[in-house]
């Protein structure tokens, strides 16, 4: 279980805005739980805070398992963030590489991460031949490898074309449904929170809020399409605009 | 594969061309000028045959004189290049401390190399003086080039690193420098150019024999200015030949950019 209770301002020089005040989520152990929200709302943020990378201005998070908190997590940017002077091969091994590990069991591990994502054959290529999608799938075998607690995806296909996208949604219940973690998935896509997640978490106002926390209790593999998902995205386009005042519109 | 190849042969035919117009504009402006102190191509070349197969006037050969000044150069230049990459680094990710020493450093970086000869005749002596006259001229494109190739690095890069609990010398050493890499050898590819073109002037002021600057400030004196072309061309050819040398390693070091090949 992961407990989050924080608040997050900005401090006065960058505006004092205040994003969260006390939010209050928990997230159960291999749940796949999906923050929606605007574009602008902290969702990121929030992220942000339970992956170390920002610290909560007050409060912040505990995890259920004891040891240090970033060993335990994988962290898929929107960006594949790949280094560009390391083949596939040696990008996917850099947790472990971080971690300290080497020899015959990285070895294994990596090549066993690049057969679930489907890029054996690929091992030598530099991150400049790769496609967008064939790149995402890197950062996804990087976050996974280490076989963390817990997944924290920022948009991470935001960046990709539809197809690919769906394709990728595919790829990772798979690659999600293997290792059974905690994933929590950030996005302003209604229609994939619906087709990924066993939660949908909705963010909004300002300072940012729970405004639902829905299950969406569908068997898998779901339908885009299907009559019980449009339902719940509905549901999740009500709550995301209910109380909105007029902001700044966006698209 | 043959495209390429035929595109090489291309670029070769043109410079030879290239190569031989030249000649022929030079050859022409001798005989038009009429003068002893403008030589012909062709003098030049039995100049350059001249040295060959005798020696200069005190008698060392050619190789003799490149051998010397190459040592200098390389001497100075590694110097620049240890001190250049290390302040760089610190200047680069310590971004205070360059701000609060920018009023030395980014005026020293104007001063030519040459402007510090006459300090340098005064507080230094024999090897060394050529040596700093060379760290001097190749060290500001290296510790420039380091610095800017250091704030060029992602910052994703960092992110992704910490995200997965790196710490901070894993950053600077497996993310930062090889991220910075190709402006480092790029500024090191700068700096020896600056370093060898330092080394004339360097010499010129020695009371050494051996070296290109003293050959060619020799035969100046005895108003040979073929000599002196034959020493101009020497350092143009070399200095070529090393720059084209460090331009392949960067290819080879830096596959991994290929991408923005046109």
């Amino acid at each position: 279980m992961i407990s989050i209770r924080a608040t997050k301002r900005f401090t006065e020089q960058a505006g004092g805005l205040s994003v969260f005040e006390d939010l209050a989520l928990d997230i159960p152990e291999g749940e796949f739980v999906c923050i929606v929200g605007r574009s602008g709302c902290g969702k990121s943020t929030l992220l942000r805070i339970i992956g170390g990378l920002e610290t909560a201005t007050a409060g912040g998070v505990t995890f259920g398992w004891s040891g240090g908190r970033t060993a335990q997590i994988g962290f898929v940017f929107q960006e594949p963030g790949l280094f560009p002077w390391r083949t596939v091969w040696d990008n996917v091994k850099l947790g472990l590489e971080i971690r300290g590990e080497s020899g015959p069991a990285l070895a294994r591990r990596v090549n066993d991460m690049l057969d679930i994502v489907r890029l054996r054959g690929f091992e030598k290529y530099y991150p400049y031949q790769l496609s967008g999608g064939m790149a995402q799938r890197v950062a996804i075998a990087r976050a996974f490898v280490i076989e963390p607690d817990l997944l924290l995806m920022d948009e991470p296909f935001a960046a990709l074309d539809t197809h690919t996208r769906a394709d990728m949604h595919v790829e990772l219940l798979r690659v999600w449904q293997a290792f059974k973690k905690t994933v929590v998935f950030v996005t302003h896509n209604v229609d994939e929170a619906v087709f990924l997640a066993d939660r949908v978490v909705v963010l909004a106002g300002r300072p940012a809020s729970v405004r639902a926390d829905l299950a969406i209790d569908l068997p898998r593999p779901r339908r885009r399409f299907g009559a019980d998902e449009i339902a719940h995205q509905e549901e999740i386009v009500k709550w995301l605009s209910a109380g909105s005042e007029p902001q700044t519109s966006e698209a | 594969m043959r495209a390429a190849a035929v595109r090489g042969l291309r670029v070769f035919a043109l410079n030879v061309v290239v190569l031989a117009a030249a000649w022929v504009v030079w050859d022409f402006t001798a005989r038009a000028a009429h003068s002893s102190f403008f030589p012909s191509p062709v003098s030049v070349a039995q100049a350059f045959r001249e040295i060959l197969a005798a020696g200069d006037v005190q008698g060392h050969q050619l190789w003799a004189h490149i051998g010397a000044s190459l040592v200098r150069v390389f001497v100075g230049f590694a110097a620049a290049a240890v001190t250049g990459v290390a302040l760089g680094m610190v200047l680069g990710l310590k971004r205070g401390v360059y701000d609060s020493t920018k009023s030395i450093l980014e005026p020293m970086r104007f001063i030519p190399p040459i402007a510090w000869i006459p300090l340098a005749i005064v507080l230094l002596r024999g090897f060394s003086r050529y040596a700093f006259i060379i760290w001097i001229g190749a060290f500001f494109p290296i510790l420039v080039g380091t610095m800017a190739g250091i704030q060029r690095v992602s910052p994703l890069l960092v992110e992704v690193s910490k995200a997965f609990g790196a710490r901070r010398p894993f950053i600077v050493f497996k993310v930062v420098t090889p991220g910075a890499l190709p402006e480092i050898v790029a500024g090191m590819r700068i700096g020896l150019g600056v370093g060898w073109m330092c080394i004339v002037a360097a010499e010129m002021i020695g009371g050494e024999e051996l070296g290109l600057g003293r050959l060619m400030m020799n035969y100046a004196d005895l108003l040979r200015v073929d000599m002196v072309i034959v020493g101009m061309i020497t350092i143009g050819i070399i200095g070529y030949a090393t720059n084209e040398l460090l331009l392949l390693l960067e290819q080879r070091l830096f596959a991994w950019r290929r991408a923005v090949k046109v």
